[in-house]
């Protein structure tokens, strides 16, 4: 006979896996990879450490640590206070959403199509969500708040790719390229509608071209800020099925997952927080790509690493903007060039690696 | 003479002469209507009357002999020779790499050639013709780029793959440009509406610094056409007859620079071209490389110069730029192609 610690769960829990207690007394068990508790962690102290160093540095005044604390608690002098609370801040915790957003979209976009290059950027979703927002900011005739028209432009545009991809599936390389053109439609219908606008509407407009934390609207942060909690817990939820549904259709839907129903929430999950984090900053597609490779090559190798992606995001968005600051002082680089060329060569390495994997 | 059409035989004479004479009508009709339409107060009516008095020493409608001679006509020449560049440098390039997708425009080479032109106006040039050999300088690089990448393992045997590090290539070429952009105004200011492609505000003396490069590139494909007719047969085949693929590969690219480059200097960067047009032409003619060649000559500025008429027309009196309409136009022919059951291999 054997002994309940010789249980295959009791020998894993040792080495690889953690048994967290839900309550004092309660007998439920939240089963954690150590590994990914780990770099979740370690990714979580470098967020803190990033957006304390964000807090800090800037083109007005790089302020002392322990006035930048008193700044931010609302006793300092006030024009640190002003300086912290009002300018900077919000472009810390704009870029921690947006970051966490894209990333996040891009997670699970690159499981669901199995291709770790289907970053939502490459399909096209950021290209419609920008047509969208540019067409309410522009004001041609319709007038939805920009975060309701980005959510729809980015529903358009994936509705469009993976409904003209049929045949040819979502796995392969045609996939991608479809997307693009599907995105080279939308970037086209943009500069259309920013050449027919008089110049005041086009640069309101602008951010939305490149990419940027400088606009960051209010209503569009909180709605994003109010999203993304529930679609990060979705996506936990799913995290489950979703690895399983890397291995195939066939061995999902014996292990009893809905593999469709599954998909279409993830995707649906995707081009929620897609359209949302446009309407705060822009087309920043490759943070989508950038986030989860950090993470994954972080996290246990087994995992899709949802938690991990999204703070991988946060930190890679946070970081991108702080660069940009500083690289060229006085003035910015907007964080969707910055992330562009960090994200460019990365992706041409994954693409031309012979060695590389595509699937995540 | 002889030696002419040697270099230019093309398989079954007649069909393609036909073909050829219907499609240079069409592009003599379409180059009327351009000069017929614009967007301002010059009319049709007026504009044909202008030109019916062109000879005449009569009391013309200056206005209109203006507009015509002026701002329309040397839009007209350089959509013409714009798009038969940019056509015939996308059979090329289709042909040299064996890909149907391979389109000067997604595959980085006029990115490379944009942002040459960048950051040669960052460095103080402004003369016309540094920029045109910059410009081709750069399409170079960009083509020897994309060339380097189908060479490694395992992508040169897949078009698809190929054409993602294009774009990704142009993506981040075109980062970089915005980066500068953004770092100089006065570059900015100067290249702003260049850099989004459009044939409006040109000269005719931008065109003329292209003539001695574009007629190197014209000699260049006519010796080519056949070697490369050859190396569609397989490079073992191309090598019995007698050529010398690496050679031939070698020249194709320069080819293909000097003439993407051209046309990006005089117009900006204009993507999808190169992909529409040798789709056509291989539609109508087959897959022969010169009969394609041949029919890219009037199919490419007949789109160049179409599309051209449309963005004067949508919205007047302002005007779109040139390259969002040929992206709306190429996109859905790029999607069409891929979702092929079996991609077309040349």
């Amino acid at each position: 006979m054997t002994s309940p610690a010789d249980t295959p769960n009791a020998v894993r829990q040792d080495k690889y896996y953690l048994a967290l207690p839900l309550g004092q007394r309660s007998p439920l068990r939240v089963i954690v990879d150590k590994r990914n508790l780990l770099a979740n962690l370690l990714l979580l102290g470098l967020l803190i450490l990033l957006a304390g160093a964000s807090l800090n540095i800037g083109s007005a005044a790089s302020l002392s640590l322990p006035a930048t604390l008193r700044a931010l608690l609302g006793d300092g002098s006030p024009l640190d206070t002003f300086v912290i609370q009002e300018l900077r801040l919000p472009r810390v915790i704009a870029g921690i959403v947006t970051g966490g957003a894209f990333a996040l979209a891009g997670c699970l976009m690159q499981t669901v199509a199995r291709n770790r290059l289907a970053t939502p950027g490459i399909v096209g979703l950021d290209n419609g969500a920008t047509a969208f927002a540019v067409a309410s900011v522009v004001g041609t005739g319709i007038s939805l708040a920009p975060p309701a028209m980005a959510l729809t432009g980015a529903a358009v545009a994936a509705a469009l790719t993976f409904g003209l991809t049929g045949r040819i599936g979502v796995r392969g390389y045609r996939f991608l390229v479809a997307g693009i053109g599907v995105g080279a439609v939308f970037g086209a219908l943009t500069q259309l509608m920013l050449t027919r606008v008089s110049i005041d509407a086009a640069n309101a407009a602008y951010p939305w071209t490149v990419g940027s934390l400088n606009a960051r609207p209010d209503h569009a942060v909180l709605s994003l800020s109010l999203a993304l909690p529930p679609a990060l817990l979705a996506g936990i939820w799913l995290t489950r099925s979703l690895t399983v549904l890397r291995l195939s259709d066939a061995v999902a839907i014996s292990l009893g997952i809905a593999a469709g129903r599954c998909r279409m929430a993830a995707l649906s999950v995707a081009v929620i927080l897609t359209g949302l984090a446009v309407a705060v900053a822009g087309p920043v597609g490759m943070v989508a790509l950038i986030g989860p490779e950090f993470a994954r090559q972080l996290s246990a190798k087994n995992t899709v690493p949802v938690v991990g992606a999204t703070l991988a995001g946060a930190v890679v968005m946070v970081a991108a903007d702080l660069l940009g600051r500083m690289l060229l002082a006085p003035i910015e680089i907007p964080v969707g060039i910055v992330t562009a060329l960090i994200g460019s060569p990365l992706l041409l390495w994954i693409l031309l690696n012979p060695n590389a994997r595509t699937a995540p | 003479m002889r030696v002419l059409t040697h270099c230019l035989s093309f398989g079954k004479p007649r069909s393609l002469i036909g073909l050829w004479l219907g499609l240079s009508g069409l592009l003599a009709a379409i180059a009327l209507l351009s000069l017929l339409y614009g967007a301002g107060d010059v009319g049709p009516a007026r504009a044909w009357q202008a030109l019916q008095d062109l000879g005449a020493a009569a009391s013309y409608d200056s206005e209109a002999h203006f507009v015509i001679a002026e701002l329309r006509a040397p839009r007209l020449w350089i959509g013409l020779v714009v798009g038969a560049a940019l056509g015939i440098a996308g059979a090329l390039l289709q042909a040299v790499t064996r890909n149907p997708l391979a389109e000067p425009g997604l595959l980085g080479v006029s990115a490379g050639a944009a942002f040459a032109v960048t950051l040669a106006i960052l460095w103080g040039a402004d003369t016309a013709t540094l920029r045109v050999s910059v410009a081709q300088l750069g399409a170079l690089g960009g083509c020897l780029c994309v060339l380097a990448a189908a060479r490694l393992q395992g992508i040169g045997s897949d078009p698809i793959r190929l054409i993602l590090a294009g774009a990704i290539l142009s993506g981040l070429l075109h980062s970089l440009s915005s980066l500068i952009l953004l770092y100089d105004q006065h570059t900015a200011d100067e290249i702003r509406f260049w850099v989004v492609g459009s044939l409006a505000g040109r000269q005719l003396d931008d065109l003329v610094p292209l003539f001695p490069t574009l007629g190197v590139a014209t000699l260049l494909t006519i010796l080519l056409a056949r070697p490369l007719a050859a190396l569609a047969l397989g490079e073992h085949v191309a090598i019995g007859l007698g050529h010398h693929p690496r050679v031939v590969r070698l020249l194709v690219i320069v080819v293909v620079a000097l003439l993407v480059g051209g046309a990006t200097a005089a117009a900006g960067p204009i993507a999808f071209v190169g992909l529409v047009v040798p789709f056509a032409a291989r539609a109508l003619a087959g897959p022969d490389i010169r009969r394609t060649l041949w029919l890219c000559l009037p199919l490419g500025p007949i789109v160049v110069v179409s599309a051209d008429i449309v963005s004067r027309l949508v919205v007047p009196p302002s005007e779109l730029p040139l390259g969002v309409l040929t992206a709306l136009i190429g996109a859905p022919v790029l999607i069409g192609v891929v979702r092929g059951r079996r991609l077309p291999t040349l």
